[in-house]
């Protein structure tokens, strides 16, 4: 049997657990800027870009319910926002960071087992529960939900079922009517199972992209059930091969889905910003990407693994825009390292000299990123015999640099040319809500 | 209790988390030969956290609690998973707000206690007000 946990209103929660006022209130949290979308690379970026450009990255029931719609843009959901008054929060990804820390080892500490549990995503985990008896699942699900709310703060619905897309088929109904269901979907008999799937949509199943259900629902199989009846050599021709195989025998029950590892390391890094006003200078804009280098190269040691590519992309703002959303062509090249590395400044001179490339004098820029692919584990480059030896200082040198950013946070030591003033960088606006990771702002108490 | 029995026998504590866990935290700095002998010093976290994913820090504000001790400005540590009992000093939410109090419930009746002449007890009118414990007060870190 497979759980999948999953954090109702992740971001809201968040917001609400130091803010009781806010329960049972319509709350909405903003993305900060559109970097967030790139590549699928999760920015800690802090500061916030152009209003316009922003949109709903999470809404609590309340909201829901009022009509906010979800990843609906900032200005098509500020009618409804103001209207009700609704409480809006900006992004705060160190909070929800540390907030999905906690509720994965409350999981992994009732699990007891850290290969049981597969963190998905921040705010899903898959649970392996084969060794609980069938009959105990309901209760078991009810205690990991109660034991993450007590002790994270943060409501999680879970569903349970012998597969993982049968799990997530759960959770799904779960969530619809949490009132109902008590937030827990167990589907462990035939019966429930069957009726479950004759309830679900062929578009709302895991791994049925948009595409995929416009197929199915044109061939005339709409329903769940109707799509686990077909057969697995009807799927390997018509639904990609393996994939619609594995998706078919998961319907029908028999585990294709296994627990995967859970650091799964990432196939490449970005990052990427909007800066907080047109930047024009070259120099300006090297600082910048050698900025997003350091960080995209800290993740990229912290997963400890090199990478082979380096990135480089700038967007120059748009001559005359006519709205908020136009963005300038996006400008962008590449160059392949001679071998992978992880060291920030070997990663900086390929994408310094990228930008000296692509840079036009006189243009003003409004975003610029960095992607790091080609992306190996470091253990297939450290047993190099032909890796000279000042290679081993200069890991050394990184990992002082990453134990003192660490420690005393905000980039205390970094190279020279990332820049002292950083004219380029988005406006900071003075910052709340780090209550669980920083000292000054600790929720007060009366 | 069930759930206590649940997590009870796999609860290894905060005493395994180490810096270790933080692949960027390892750092290296002595030799070989006195690494044998390396010890890893006193941490307060073994001693003030006994279950890391609950456990939250808050500011003080007020002087509701001077008579336990707890001053305004000083730092509660907060353990959401240790369970509400009478006599206990708690972060309550109440209409909103989170109070520090100590906690007094009788088979009938939920009141807040203040540690201070200055203010009164609360009685929690558990169907009216908007009430729940937010979590237990396990330290008080109080600079001198």
């Amino acid at each position: 049997m497979k759980a999948i946990v999953d954090c109702n209103s992740f971001y809201c929660s968040c917001e609400r657990l130091f803010r009781p006022d806010l329960r049972e209130k319509p709350v909405v949290v903003l993305s900060n800027n559109d970097g967030e979308n790139f590549a699928g690379a999760s920015s800690l970026a802090p500061a916030r870009s152009q209003p316009s450009l922003r949109s709903v990255v999470s809404r609590s029931d309340e909201a829901q319910r009022l009509g906010v719609g979800m990843a609906a843009p900032y200005f098509q959901a500020r009618p409804i926002i103001e209207k009700h008054n609704i409480t809006v929060f900006s992004s705060n990804y160190h909070l929800y960071g540390d907030l999905s820390w906690r509720v994965m080892q409350t999981l992994r500490t009732l699990m007891g087992d850290n290969d049981k549990v597969e963190v998905y995503s921040v705010d899903e985990a898959f649970l392996d529960l084969d060794e609980c008896s069938p009959a105990r699942l309901q209760q078991l699900a009810k205690e990991i939900k109660t034991t993450v709310e007590t002790w994270t703060g943060i409501s999680v619905s879970v569903g349970v079922a012998p597969t993982k897309t049968l799990a997530k088929m759960a959770n799904r109904i779960a969530k619809k009517d949490k009132q109902a269901s008590g937030c827990i979907t167990v589907l462990a008999t035939e019966p429930a199972i069957d009726a479950a799937l004759r309830q679900t949509r062929v578009d709302g199943l895991w791994g049925v992209g948009r595409a995929y259900a416009a197929k199915l629902i044109n061939w005339g199989i709409t329903s769940a059930w109707e799509l686990s009846n077909m057969s697995e050599e009807w799927a390997h021709t018509n639904m990609g091969g393996v994939v619609g195989v594995r998706l078919i025998r998961e319907l029908k029950g028999q585990p294709a889905i296994e627990m995967e590892d859970e650091l799964v390391q990432k196939k490449m890094i970005a990052t990427t910003r909007m800066f907080g006003r047109p930047v024009t200078a070259v120099d300006d804009l090297k600082e910048a990407v050698a900025t997003y280098i350091s960080r995209a190269a800290e993740k990229l040691r912290r997963q400890q693994s090199a990478a082979g590519i380096v990135s480089v992309f700038i967007v120059p703002k748009e001559q005359d825009h006519m709205t908020g959303f136009r963005h300038g062509p996006n400008i962008s090249s590449h160059a392949s390292l001679p071998r992978p590395t992880s060291l920030t400044h070997e990663l900086i001179k390929p994408a310094v000299e990228l930008v000296e490339q692509l840079y036009e004098n006189g243009r003003a820029y409004k975003k610029a990123g960095v992607m790091l692919s080609g992306i190996v584990p470091n253990s297939s480059i450290q047993g190099n015999l032909f890796v000279p030896h000042a290679e081993n200082q200069n890991r050394f040198l990184m990992n002082t640099i990453d134990n003192i950013n660490f420690a005393m946070r905000d980039d205390s030591v970094k190279f020279g040319s990332a820049g002292l003033t950083k004219d380029w960088k988005m406006r900071q606006e003075l910052r709340f809500g780090r209550q669980s990771t920083r000292w000054e702002e600790l929720a007060a108490v009366k | 209790m069930e759930l206590e029995q649940f997590y009870g026998i796999n609860y290894k504590g905060t005493k395994r988390f180490t810096q270790w866990d933080v692949p960027t935290a390892n750092a290296t700095g002595f030799g070989a030969a006195a690494d044998d002998y390396m010890e890893r010093g006193i941490d307060l976290n073994e001693q003030l956290i006994r279950n890391k994913p609950a456990t939250f820090f808050m500011r003080v504000s007020g002087d509701a609690m001077t008579g336990a001790g707890i001053f305004s400005g000083d730092v509660v540590i907060v353990d959401r998973s240790v369970k509400a009992a009478s006599g206990k000093v708690v972060i309550a939410s109440l209409n909103g707000e989170l109070l520090i109090r100590r906690l007094e419930k009788t088979f009938n009746k939920i009141r807040l206690i203040p540690e201070t002449p200055r203010l009164s007890p609360i009685d929690v009118d558990v169907s009216g007000a908007e009430f729940s414990i937010w979590g237990v007060v396990t330290y008080v870190i109080h600079s001198l």
